[in-house]
């Protein structure tokens, strides 16, 4: 992936605009294109946290007892009315 | 979807007790639960099931785990979307007494006629003749394991 920067037209909620807009007034971030880089890259490690959570619980479980699990639950499915 | 009958199977409702093991960290039901999407079978949160499951359990890894949930590619959140459904669910709540959480189940299960996937089946055995059609439950045990 290029490391150069992409140019992107967004629209955003006025009260997120006025905030990114502080932060650059008040020093905390060099710009707005800054302000959005860094929510998308604390969404970014957000999300991958989620997943590799879930990908321990995989490892973690018992898959003999997870296929039971499933078996009983396909068993109730198929007994269920057709819709 | 079925193999042998070419039919869609319905959403699964995750309910309450389903949430609760996924904010806990329930390695057992979340691989099913991975399995299941990974299968293409459609769940369904109900909103109200998630902000229960998040209260009960309050750790920032319980909501990163329901995120997650949200997140699987066959998981579709069931938002309270208007003053309409915010009518029916305190019908609903009226009529079976249940908790706004369980509730939102109900309401979701009942207006989709989809069975609701649960560790807690006699919960809604008790619940499932309340409203003018009965729920369908679909029950997370594993077989061997006794009941408590």
């Amino acid at each position: 992936m290029s490391d150069r920067k992409a140019r992107l037209t967004i629209t955003v909620d006025p009260h997120l605009s006025a905030y990114a807009e502080h932060l650059v007034e008040t020093g905390k971030a060099p710009s707005v294109s800054a302000v959005f880089n860094d929510a998308m890259e604390a969404r970014i490690q957000r999300e991958r946290r989620q997943r590799r959570l879930w990908k321990e619980a995989a490892e973690r479980a018992d898959p003999a007892k997870v296929a039971r699990m499933m078996a009983h639950v396909d068993a109730q499915a198929a007994a269920l009315p057709k819709r | 979807m079925s193999e042998d009958s070419g039919a869609t199977a319905p959403p699964y409702i995750v309910d309450l007790s389903v949430a609760v093991a996924v904010a806990r960290f329930d390695d057992s039901v979340m691989t099913l639960i991975q399995g299941y999407d990974a299968r293409g079978q459609s769940l369904v949160l109900p909103v109200l099931a998630l902000t229960g499951a998040s209260l009960d359990v309050r750790t920032e890894d319980a909501d990163d785990l329901l995120e997650g949930l949200e997140r699987l590619g066959n998981a579709e959140v069931a938002p309270l979307r208007d003053a309409e459904q915010a009518a029916r669910l305190a019908a609903v709540i009226a009529r079976t007494g249940l908790d706004p959480w369980d509730a939102h189940v109900a309401a979701v299960a009942d207006a989709a006629v989809c069975p609701i996937l649960t560790l807690d089946a006699p919960k809604w055995r008790q619940h499932s003749g309340d409203l003018d059609e009965p729920l369908h439950i679909i029950e997370i045990a594993d077989p061997d394991e006794p009941r408590d």
